[in-house]
């Protein structure tokens, strides 16, 4: 284990929650702090919140009072809240990132940084490889706003590797996630009424389970490795086979129209679409796990369409067979 | 090695009335009167139409299995039927040297190209799983442009086809599967029609490296037949740049006749597989090694050449 103090931003979020939860009943955490705008819901004893905007430049007085060892960066947007402008997103990612990097150069106790950053990075592209490599990155230009954010980071985090060696930065990049007790991308697409596709199109899609991917921030931060990491269940699924199994009426698109209809159909309650997850629903985007399991050495316990068909039978109030249920307790080594 | 062709029956869509006629053949050739040999034999009919339905149901409720390439091996059994027919029938396809595709284990089978529909890689598929006496499915790689084109992209990838990138390749190979690779490329796919069977520069030997890299041998096979399937005269660069396209090829039915157009004309195939070159004794540093590559490469192009040459003779006139 890296460290004994640990700090969580975004430890509102659900994530951010369950991992703040997991973290206090581990005997090798001596402390732990939490950092975000609201403070969680969740019963959390042990761990001490601080309420900070991470866009302010108060994180930069606040951490190095912390004393923290391993820095859990956790409050990167998929997707602007409900009212929350894509400014304001852009600043949240961007700038607070920017924001919580300088206050780490200050903070002398620092020995790692993990971040929950996002598989965004690679995009979605016709013919690209079926499994990225962490190594592609920029094999194409950004094509979305999330994706540009993205690359912004990254580039934040590797200058901060350099002028700072001996603090280990992980760059976990995370596939979209799904989960009942999650609200993503993913939940809300099959939470839809009718689903909306790419007429002519089945791509390849690849999730993580929300236990994978609690599991392996755990496994980062007891082990955090250089570099970046993909984090993901294993497998792909394709869309249609994961409409078929959602029992949803499917409304095929022509790519001319897709946008427009999508945009009316918020009108009917239909949820309004990213960019990033409009471009993965026509073309899709898998990633390759080989380093998450040999270097990290966490092995994703789900397979994508395991996660997806826990997902469905659970949001549909049928009994998920205890089987396919992971153990709440983890054995991650 | 003898030349193979088949006469086994077919499976064609007519399988359910074949079945019913056979045993209504069966039952009569035992004794049966006619009414009691017909009803036994209708038995058997909507019973497998029945779980044709059921299968069908199942699959519409999302039941089925692809793997992570989106490969859907139940789907390709569906669409074999129609693939056996092209071969028998369409381009009466013989087939030489199959006992050099190895049974099991990773392996990189090389071929000749012209197209852009990659006809030649689903029939070296139909070969292999007709022929092999350990039949195994061909994964193959597709030019990339197909991906962004709708349902098409969709069909190849149910039936092996995934996006040509050495990334793809060299997984597929460490996961042990017979990859067929078309290092022509492009300029094979855009070929004309007095260029067919000389074959193009084989990229840089990418595909050597790979081939190095896992250890995989190599089993370079020459398509005789491929090439005048779609007699390309000339190109349009406006239409292509306008579809995104490559290039728009013009033959003597395409763009003229539109979807008509996209019917191969029924040339006689032959397909060889030549001797494996092993590569495992190389050992995987040697994929740095540009002489070796160069020098494989250069041995596969001839090897392919000199059997193109070889199969043309043998086959004589091009359509009868």
């Amino acid at each position: 284990m890296a460290g004994r103090r640990v700090l969580i931003t975004g430890v509102s979020t659900k994530l951010g929650a369950q991992l703040a939860l997991r973290l206090e009943a581990d005997p090798d955490v001596d402390k732990l702090f939490g950092m975000d705008l609201v403070p969680p819901t969740a019963p959390l004893t042990r761990m001490e919140f601080i309420q900070a905007d991470i866009r302010e430049p108060d994180v930069m007085s606040i951490l190095p009072e912390t004393g923290a060892e391993v820095v859990v960066h956790n409050n990167i947007l998929r997707r602007p809240r409900v009212g929350m402008s894509p400014q304001a997103a852009h600043d949240i990612n961007v700038i607070g990132t920017l924001q919580l990097l300088t206050a780490c150069e200050h903070t002398g106790s620092i020995e790692a940084i993990v971040v929950r950053g996002s598989a965004g990075i690679y995009g979605s592209e016709p013919a690209a490889p079926q499994f990225f490599r962490e190594d592609m990155a920029m094999l194409y230009a950004s094509r979305t706003r999330f994706q540009r954010d993205v690359s912004e980071i990254e580039t934040y985090f590797e200058n901060f590797a350099r002028r700072r060696p001996h603090v280990t930065c992980t760059m976990l990049r995370y596939q979209p996630a799904i989960g009942t007790s999650l609200n993503t991308q993913v939940t809300r697409y099959l939470a839809m009424p009718v689903l909306p596709t790419f007429l002519g199109y089945d791509p390849r899609l690849q999730f993580v389970h929300e236990i994978d991917g609690l599991e392996a921030l755990v496994a980062a931060i007891k082990n955090p490795v250089r570099g970046a990491v993909n984090v993901a269940s294993r497998g792909t699924i394709g869309l249609t086979r994961m409409v078929r199994m959602a029992h949803k009426p499917n409304v095929p698109l022509p790519p001319q129209l897709f946008g427009g209809a999508v945009q009316a159909g918020t009108r009917f309650g239909l949820d309004r679409l990213s960019d990033d997850f409009k471009r993965l629903l026509r073309y899709g985007r898998g990633v390759d796990l080989a380093r998450l399991e040999n270097e990290v050495g966490f092995v994703p316990r789900y397979t994508t369409v395991e996660a997806v068909a826990e997902y469905i039978r659970a949001s549909r109030g049928e009994p998920v067979p205890a089987e396919a249920r992971g153990p709440s307790e983890s054995a991650v080594v | 090695m003898s030349e193979t062709r088949t006469d086994r029956p077919q499976d064609l869509p007519l399988a359910a009335a074949i079945g019913f006629l056979r045993s209504l053949r069966k039952a009569l050739e035992s004794g049966a009167e006619l009414p009691v040999a017909l009803s036994h034999a209708a038995g058997g009919l909507p019973r497998q139409a029945r779980t044709r339905v059921e299968r069908m149901s199942d699959r519409l409720g999302g039941d089925y299995a692809e793997d992570e390439w989106g490969f859907d091996e139940e789907f390709a059994e569906t669409a074999f039927p129609f693939f056996e027919f092209m071969y028998d029938r369409w381009w009466r396809v013989q087939v030489e040297g199959i006992q050099h595709v190895p049974g099991h284990g990773r392996a990189l089978l090389v071929a000749n190209h012209a197209g852009v529909v990659p006809w030649d890689a689903t029939m070296i598929g139909v070969a292999i799983l007709r022929h092999h006496p350990l039949p195994r499915y061909a994964r193959f790689l597709v030019l990339n442009w197909a991906f962004d084109l709708p349902w098409a992209s969709v069909f190849l990838r149910k039936v092996g086809g995934v996006p040509a990138s050495h990334h793809n390749a060299q997984r597929l190979l460490e996961q042990e599967n017979l990859v067929a690779v078309f290092p022509e490329g492009v300029k094979g796919a855009g070929k004309d029609w007095n260029q067919r069977y000389r074959l193009q520069r084989f990229g840089r030997g990418g595909y050597i490296e790979l081939a190095l890299r896992t250890g995989s041998p190599i089993v370079p096979v020459a398509v005789v037949g491929s090439e005048e399937i779609y007699p390309k005269l000339g190109e349009n660069r406006l239409l292509a740049r306008i579809t995104g396209a490559p290039y728009f090829p013009v033959t003597p039915t395409f763009p003229w006749l539109g979807p008509l157009g996209g019917v191969p004309l029924p040339s006689k195939w032959r397909i060889e597989f030549c001797e494996p070159i092993p590569t495992e004794h190389y050992g995987p540093e040697r994929a740095q090694d540009q002489r070796l590559v160069l020098e494989l490469s250069e041995r596969v192009q001839e090897t392919i050449q000199q059997k193109l040459y070889e199969n043309l003779v043998k086959r004589g006139s091009t359509f009868v």
